[in-house]
């Protein structure tokens, strides 16, 4: 199977954080569904041209937490997850993607107030589309 | 558990008529790519060379998958080895294509025909053409499709893609990994093409002057440094940060340009340090391995 990771080179962010929160991101949000066969770590890493070091820990990674399994000798799968805890694992991401948001606020001193209003803003325009 | 190294070498030394080599130490882990890089002459090609036993080394020891071996090395050990040197095999030359592969497999027992003829399909080559009427390019074609249709366990490849049109070039890189996905296969690569270690390598090992500088993981590596463009006073940041700055430089408008190592959450330091960051990104390879030579090497050894 193709998994959609999109790696972005110039971001400082390493390869190995990347692509884990990419992968994450298309379990929790059940877009590879449960009890899927993921590529090889050998394969995985030539399609996405980096080493299979970095994919090894991704995988050993998201096993620790429970999102993968290793069957010896056939690969890595989907695990399931209960909804219990896919819901604490979007929120997980969603809060990530919040704290960059802010971070990047931070970085160009964008003041608590105009943030809250530009978070609203465009909570409008996502949620309430042409309303 | 312990990790098997397919070659393994201790204190390895030969004095050349012209430049020494080594002391060279290395593990090459079985199962990886590991890719060979420094300026022309530094000692690549050699320590292919000491891998493969036609040149010995005055001093220093090399173990092959766990073992060493007086003098020689043992038959099926090399029938396991294959390898593109950087020039063509002259004993072949006065061969046609087939007559080559008949000749490298009767030295090699796992040799693979419908592998090798697949190949010569894949790079458009005639079973019944001379080595020595063939363009460069296709020579170097003919060595590849021979060496990996050996079913090899430990491929060296010395720059394999000179002279390689484009075309030939995505099709070799496919056929290399497609001969990765074979159990535990080890490829040790000298290169100087960019995307030849960023698509292949697991591992860079950078040699220079007849040394080994070290050998790290190439995506550790690739994200190892940013350059950062930034306002704000450089020379106040503190000191844990500022070691871990190098090259500054500023324009007329006080503009800063450095690179920085990229530890976790870097950008937001730099913020913290009081410094407004305009723009990063991450340096390319070919600018990391420039300035591992001049020193500002990886902390990340293998």
């Amino acid at each position: 199977m193709w998994v959609p990771i999109q790696i972005n080179e110039n971001s400082a962010e390493p390869l190995y954080h990347q692509i884990e929160t990419q992968l994450r991101t298309l379990i929790v949000s059940e877009q590879i569904s449960e009890n899927t066969l993921l590529p090889s770590i050998r394969e995985l890493a030539a399609s996405l041209n980096c080493s299979v070091i970095t994919i090894r820990r991704v995988y050993q990674d998201l096993e620790g937490e429970g999102l993968l399994r290793t069957r010896q000798g056939t690969g890595t799968f989907v695990a399931t997850v209960d909804q219990v805890e896919r819901n604490e694992y979007r929120r997980a991401v969603v809060q990530e993607a919040m704290e960059a948001a802010v971070n990047v606020g931070l970085s160009v001193q964008y003041g608590k107030e105009d943030m809250t209003s530009l978070f609203l803003e465009v909570l409008k325009q996502k949620y309430e589309p042409e309303a | 558990m312990q990790e098997l190294m397919a070659v393994q070498m201790n204190d390895v030394v030969k004095q050349g008529r012209n430049k020494p080599i080594g002391p060279l130490n290395l593990d090459i882990p079985v199962g990886y790519v590991v890719a060979l890089v420094g300026p022309n002459g530094s000692g690549k090609s050699t320590l292919l060379q000491f891998i493969l036993q036609t040149l010995h080394p005055d001093e220093g020891s090399i173990r092959w998958f766990g073992q060493s071996y007086k003098n020689t090395l043992p038959l099926e050990i090399r029938q396991q080895i294959s390898y593109v040197a950087e020039g063509p095999l002259l004993e072949e030359s006065h061969m046609t294509v087939q007559e080559a592969a008949y000749f490298r497999g009767h030295w090699y027992p796992a040799w693979d025909q419908q592998r090798f003829e697949e190949l010569l399909a894949i790079f458009s080559l005639q079973s019944q053409a001379k080595l020595n009427k063939m363009s460069k390019g296709e020579r170097r074609k003919f060595e590849i499709a021979a060496a990996l249709a050996v079913r090899p366990r430990l491929l060296l490849l010395d720059e394999p893609s000179s002279g390689l049109d484009p075309f030939a070039w995505t099709q070799m890189m496919d056929e290399i990994r497609t001969c990765l996905e074979g159990e535990d296969v080890t490829v040790i690569i000298s290169t100087h093409i960019v995307d030849e270690i960023k698509r292949l390598a697991d591992y860079v090992v950078l040699i220079h002057e007849g040394k080994v500088k070290g050998m790290v993981e190439k995506d550790a590596m690739l994200s190892q440094w940013v350059e950062v463009w930034a306002r704000g006073q450089v020379q106040l940041m503190s000191p844990d940060v500022r070691s871990d700055v190098i090259e500054i430089q500023e324009d007329e408008s006080g503009m800063h340009r450095f690179i920085v190592q990229n530890t976790p959450n870097i950008l937001a330091k730099l913020a913290e340090e009081g410094l407004e960051v305009v723009r990063s990104r991450a340096l390319e390879l070919e600018e990391t391995l420039g300035l591992w030579i001049k020193e500002q090497g990886p902390e990340l050894t293998h």
